[in-house]
């Protein structure tokens, strides 16, 4: 276990760096915005480590926004329960526009649920926008016997049992709910994050696993086949594996990552943020960034986030109270 | 196998002044960020990453590397020179380390520690060059039941480290095992123990724990121990007369290596299997060592074979960790995962693909490595001279000054007060563990092996359904096991018969 988190002093080495990219660039456009705002330095709060995919998206979008805007904006990291940390952070700062949360969705739809340590939930804050979403997949090596879900839940039936390595609790509640659906028996095994679930499947430890990013590579390489989407729709990567809805569930798993500030905030100072944000992920450094994780950008917008978030905190409250 | 072609143009790639100057400022910011307590290689490789930005891949990826190497080596010096490993992989240099620096022998202390740590470094990138594949394949065997199983393997061997009395080492390593409960238990993700505090939820934060316990604690201790008079002494001296005290011959590093080889081999193995890491191969390669010697008692009095053992697997656990890294996608470890986030800003996909698509850049990266190495070698034959003298100061500036740096460097490397709380209190406890001696290494490695050890249990219950039998399907598990069975039966009477004096370096 050499759980390191990383520093607080790397973001700001890295806004730094990206600062000085950006004041080379100069300002182009700019969102509506209140007279005099901002007024200072925006401080990006982003959930988890630096180094990682929200941590890159958060400093991505931010040397976008200085660059469109020509604002500084400081990005810190503040990582630990799944951007839990931040969360409770957030919610004590004043909704002034000046601290922006980065996270993914389950931050606040699950987090809240899995534990009544949480002190907030998802009505504490408001929503900017969003600028990807990810795409889990349910994939098994390639020389398993079976290459759809369906051949997989019937191996399951055969088999009494299979296992699925997961990394995360809304992973492991998708995994329930098709074993509920199949009536069959479904383990999920938890793997310490994404890298040691792949690793299990890999080396043919498990039957299955559910990831988010990583699997592409390996669907590529033909290591590995899609079984299916998780997601509400069909990925390009692997076209022919079905959605668990085109296989007669009523269960997605929907993840976003996202930018939220604390409840209250001025409406015009939230159109601002939200106009920058969108003007930001339609940059085309974003748009490389969003190529190198073989995904794409994708703003729900303040309502399309606030739906979203309602959605799936109401399904893992469902999901999560027994 | 890659074309001649190919390799010959990465290494062409590599081998240009301008890779060379940014290998040498990685290793020597490396070297530097490793030497100072408080400070990690992690951090310096996250505020690293965004630098590198605006330089061309393969000088980026190289600067990263040596960063990362030049720490693993500087990790050493402090260890040795003032016994405050900043790090639990350095933590074990320290036992044998120390001591013989204190005999007035620092610079032979820190010369063994580079030689050996170098030799590590190299034997490892020179496997990972030429059969990373085959062993990354084999290292995907290691499941969850294997795991558990050298992880029990581990837990036998480390009683080599508990000290002077084994019912207070055994006492030591539980207390670890217990802290290592808390936060977010791995199967439902249940809070234990965290009192409703969010920071809790993923553990005590190891490097604050580890600093705190192996640092601080003995900074703490020197500055009890110091009276008026000797107060402004420096704890390790550097005059000695005899020249030989200052230089390692080419004979004497030869004569440890069945050690060195020993241990390069253990580091290998650990470092290409995903998520185990240098603490765990350090210390079971110092305890294999000590146990397997005819003469375990002269462990922890300034062995040179000790320090063999120590530097020469951690060290190899670097280059081995790119194993799964460059073959399957899959980061060995926190340092890893940094660099997979470089190559990701640098727009390449670490994955099965890599070798086929990148070809050339990976045979860049690894002469890249085999300059890191050699960098390393000549920085650190400088650096230690600096070293030597920096801690040639009075007691009253080194100790109060290292102090003030692990304050600051954890309170960046954690982000913020908690941090540096959790570093404090665990200072406090391990200055009275050592007062009243119990062993702090035990507590901090039973700390660090706990939770792969729970984690793994767990996912073996969940994979064979609970049957235990199954592990006979597994033949390296099996092996394992009866390697435990014999290190338990065999070793464990062996010591009894011979209490040593003096067994551990904290101990006096």
């Amino acid at each position: 276990m050499t759980d390191f988190r990383p520093s607080r002093r790397a973001a700001l080495w890295g806004a730094a760096a990206l600062a000085a990219l950006a004041a080379l660039t100069g300002a182009a456009q700019a969102a509506d915005c209140p007279e005099g705002f901002p007024e200072k330095p925006i401080t990006f709060m982003v959930g988890f480590g630096a180094g990682g995919g929200t941590d890159a998206i958060g400093r991505s979008i931010a040397a976008a926004i200085e660059e469109q805007q020509g604002w500084d904006i400081v990005v810190e990291n503040r990582p630990g329960a799944s951007g839990g940390v931040m969360a409770a952070a957030l919610m004590e700062m004043p909704p002034d526009g000046y601290t922006i949360g980065m996270a993914g969705t389950d931050t606040v739809t699950v987090n809240p649920y899995e534990t009544a340590d949480s002190p907030y939930t998802h009505a504490d804050f408001d929503y900017l926008g969003s600028a990807m979403q990810i795409n889990f997949g349910l994939v098994a090596l390639e020389e398993k016997p079976y290459d759809t879900l369906e051949e997989f839940i019937e191996y399951a039936r055969e088999q009494g049992r299979a296992t699925v390595s997961v990394a995360g609790v809304s992973q492991t509640v998708a995994v329930r709910q098709m074993a509920e659906h199949f009536d069959v028996n479904l383990v999920p095994v938890p793997g310490k994050g994404a890298a040691d679930a792949l690793q299990q499947a890999l080396g043919g430890h498990v039957d299955a696993t559910t990831q988010g990013s990583q699997h592409v590579q390996q669907i590529k390489a033909g290591n590995m086949v899609q079984l299916a989407s998780l997601i509400g729709k069909r990925v390009p990567y692997a076209p022919d594996s079905k959605t668990l809805i085109e296989s007669g569930m009523d269960v997605s798993l929907e993840a976003h990552t996202t930018f939220l500030v604390p409840k209250g905030m001025d409406a015009e100072i939230k159109t601002c943020l939200a106009e920058a944000i969108d003007e930001a992920t339609q940059s085309e450094g974003y748009a490389e960034l969003m190529e190198k994780f073989q995904n794409r950008a994708l703003n729900l917008g303040p309502e399309g986030v606030e739906e979203v978030v309602a959605r799936m905190a109401a399904f893992y409250e469902e999901a999560l109270s027994d | 196998m890659p074309e001649l072609a190919t390799v010959l143009a990465g290494l062409t790639d590599a081998f240009t002044l301008h890779n060379l100057l940014f290998v040498l400022a990685g290793v020597t910011i490396g070297q530097i960020v490793g030497a100072i307590p408080g400070l990690n290689i992690l951090m310096a490789l996250a505020i690293a990453i965004p630098l590198t930005l605006t330089l061309d891949t393969l000088t980026a990826v190289a600067f990263l590397i040596g960063v990362n190497k030049g720490g693993t080596v500087g990790g050493a010096i402090p260890a040795i020179l003032l016994n405050t490993p900043g790090t639990p992989e350095s933590a074990a240099t320290a036992l044998d380390g120390h001591p013989m620096a204190k005999k007035g022998r620092p610079l032979k202390a820190m010369k063994y520690g580079l030689y050996y740590s170098v030799f590590g470094d190299i034997s490892s990138d020179i496997v990972l060059i030429t059969v990373s594949v085959p062993l990354a394949m084999v290292a995907l065997k290691m499941g969850p039941v294997e795991i558990l199983c050298l992880m029990i393997f581990a837990f036998t061997i480390i009683t080599g480290l508990v000290g002077n009395s084994m019912v207070k080492g055994l006492i030591a390593a539980t207390l670890g095992f217990l802290l290592a409960a808390i936060g977010l238990e791995p199967a439902q993700g249940t809070p234990r123990f965290t009192f409703g505090m969010l920071e809790l939820y993923d553990g005590l934060p190891l490097s604050a724990m580890a600093v705190g316990f192996l640092a601080v604690s003995e900074i703490f201790h020197q500055i009890a121990r110091s009276t008026r008079a000797q107060s402004g002494a420096a704890t390790v001296s550097m005059r000695s007369t005899d020249p030989a005290d200052r230089r390692v011959t080419l004979r004497e590093v030869l004569a440890n290596k069945y050690v060195a080889l020993r241990a390069f081999l253990i580091g290998t193995v650990i470092g290409a299997i995903p998520g185990l890491g240098s603490a765990t191969a350090g210390f079971l390669s110092y305890s294999i060592t000590k146990q397997a010697a005819k003469d375990p008692e002269s462990f922890g009095t300034g062995d040179p074979r000790g320090i063999a053992a120590s530097e020469s697997a951690n060290s190899a656990v670097v280059g081995a960790n790119l194993i799964p890294l460059l073959t399957l996608g899959i980061p060995g470890n926190i340092a890893a995962a940094l660099l997979v986030s470089a190559f990701i800003i640098h727009g390449i996909q670490p994955g099965p693909l890599l070798f086929e698509q990148q070809g050339q850049l990976i045979y860049g990266l690894f002469g890249a490595m085999l300059m890191a190495n050699l960098c390393n070698l000549g920085v650190g034959q400088i650096g230690m001279r600096l070293w030597a003298f920096v801690v040639g100061a009075p007691n009253t500036v080194i100790y109060p000054g290292a102090l003030l740096l692990c304050v600051t460097g954890i309170y960046f490397t954690e982000g913020g007060l908690f941090g540096v709380i959790v570093m404090l209190v665990s200072a406090v406890f391990g200055y009275l563990m050592k007062t009243f001696g119990y062993s702090v290494v035990a507590f901090i490695i039973g700390f660090v092996l706990m939770a792969q050890l729970e984690r793994s249990l767990l996912q073996t219950m969940l994979i064979t359904d609970s049957n235990l039998w199954v592990v006979f399907q597994h033949p390296i598990a099996v092996v394992l096991l009866v390697l435990s069975a014999v290190s338990v039966l065999y070793l464990g009477p062996k010591r009894k018969g011979a209490p040593r004096a003096g067994s551990e370096a904290e101990v006096e």
